[in-house]
């Protein structure tokens, strides 16, 4: 209970629940436990049933589309800004994608069954969460897009924007890998990719640390969708 | 367009209980859909909704150089506008009829007091949005990974489940914008298709011959999106008709 209660102290560190009318963020809060997110851990793998809800608040979170060990897709990225278990709302528990934590830290965590009971309870907080659901599904078809389009430097430098965003930090940890794998393409590409933004100064990456010298370098690389992203955001949630 | 339409013949509507059928059913304008017509550009407001009968209408998601790629087909299995219900009030995609038929569509404002009711007509409209979801997702790691080829036999099954019979209207064009790839990679793989016999081409036409050879050509996003589709929407009901 001590937890719960030291839980309701860090809640505006997730701008979901900060924007929740104060009735409905409390009851949730109330039932949140703190947790810690580890690096590369798998929160829910697509086809099984999702046990927790989970309202990052230092922690990220990332979406992948997967058809085998080799071909995926980074198709959400889930921080502050936003919640996984999303499907609920729609009145499924069963995950259809993989929740991979991307960037280590704390997480508020609700047991599933408790949040659907809240959902039926308030129709304004479904109303609200909706409206998220709306902008992670816009996401989503934006990133394939620009999947399907854009450059490998361009989708870099928007991968990178956006984990700028949500580790709230210019420094993080990464592994070229791991780009690779949430890109959809070949380590030679991040490479090649990512020594070009080095090059130019606008990071610096060594050892699996990567550095963010200059954001607004990256937003003059990165393809529209990162800013078109970030604004439905704000329309809508804000 | 064969034959006489009726709400049924779309599996959402057909889902719906007695009682809601009766507040919804009465509001249903039926509409006809011409090829290539758009139904709304992104950033329009949504007035409506469509619930395809015979027809289908694909989503595309345009990038500011006017380039585009399919997030998900609609057909008489879903419903176009998921975006109202959720509380967006623009969309994000443009809604392009890919098959000619029809559709009935129902006003946004009733389409909200439905919902607001939260009775079978939202859980069922929910749970479409999530086989939806999955559509997308998996069409997007499809684009990056997989060939022309498996693309094209991933999307040409997904289209003949839609539709009544074995016969899909379309051009060239209009196929590699969905796939978003250039038209000359949509005549190379529809030829390798045609020499195989599994499809014949002509004018327009994309008749399916040999349905069994055209999965085994696909890549296995058509099995991941029907399989959710199928688990996640209500079964047909036991006669597989409404009335006539």
């Amino acid at each position: 209970m001590t937890a719960r209660i030291a839980a309701a102290g860090l809640a505006p560190a997730n701008q979901l629940l900060a924007g929740l009318r104060a009735s409905d963020r409390r009851r949730l809060i109330a039932q949140c436990d703190p947790i810690e997110l580890g690096f590369e851990e798998v929160l829910c793998e697509a086809g099984e049933r999702i046990r927790y809800v989970y309202f990052p608040t230092t922690g990220f979170i990332s979406l992948i589309s997967a058809v085998d060990k080799s071909s995926n897709l980074e198709v959400g990225l889930v921080g502050s800004e936003g919640m996984l278990g999303s499907s609920l709302m729609l009145g499924v528990e069963i995950a259809s994608l993989r929740a991979l934590v991307q960037g280590a830290g704390s997480a508020l965590r609700m047991d599933a069954a408790r949040f659907v009971r809240e959902l039926k309870r308030s129709p304004h907080l479904r109303e609200r969460l909706n409206l998220y659901l709306f902008v992670l599904i816009t996401q989503l078809t934006q990133m394939a897009a620009c999947a399907r389009y854009h450059l490998v430097e361009a989708r870099l430098a928007r991968w990178l924007l956006m984990t700028r965003d949500r580790a709230h930090s210019n420094e993080f940890r990464l592994t070229q890998e791991f780009l690779a794998y949430m890109l959809g393409v070949r380590r030679a590409g991040i490479t090649r990719a990512a020594s070009n933004l080095q090059k130019r100064r606008l990071i610096r990456y060594s050892r699996g640390s990567m550095h963010i010298l200059d954001a607004r370098g990256l937003e003059a690389v990165t393809c529209e969708c990162y800013a078109n992203a970030a604004q439905l955001y704000s329309r809508v949630l804000t | 367009m064969s034959g006489i339409a009726f709400p049924e013949q779309n599996h959402i509507l057909d889902a719906l209980p007695p009682a809601e059928r009766e507040r919804i059913f009465p509001h249903l304008k039926l509409v006809t859909l011409p090829l290539g017509s758009v139904l709304y550009e992104a950033g329009d407001a949504l007035r409506h909704i469509y619930f395809p009968t015979d027809s289908i209408v694909s989503l595309l998601y345009v990038l500011e150089n006017g380039s585009s790629a399919e997030i998900c087909v609609v057909g008489n299995d879903g419903v176009i506008g998921v975006s109202l219900f959720m509380g967006g009030e623009t969309t994000t995609s443009r809604a392009i009829v890919q098959s000619a038929g029809s559709a009935y569509r129902l006003s946004g404002r009733r389409l909200k007091q439905e919902f607001e009711r939260q009775g079978e007509t939202m859980h069922i409209l929910l749970r479409y949005t999530q086989a939806l979801i999955t559509q997308m997702a998996q069409t997007a790691v499809c684009n990056r990974h997989h060939t022309v080829d498996q693309q094209l036999a991933r999307w040409l099954l997904l289209s003949l489940d839609r539709l009544p019979d074995n016969k899909l209207t379309m051009t060239q064009e209009l196929i590699a914008d969905m796939l978003g790839v250039r038209r000359e990679g949509v005549t190379d793989s529809a030829g390798k298709l045609q020499k195989l016999g599994v499809i014949t081409y002509s004018r327009g036409t994309i008749r399916v011959l040999d349905r069994q050879r055209l999965e085994h050509l696909s890549c296995e996003c058509y099995a991941v999106v029907k399989r959710e589709t199928d688990r996640l929407l209500p079964a047909r009901r036991a006669d597989g008709l409404g009335p006539p």
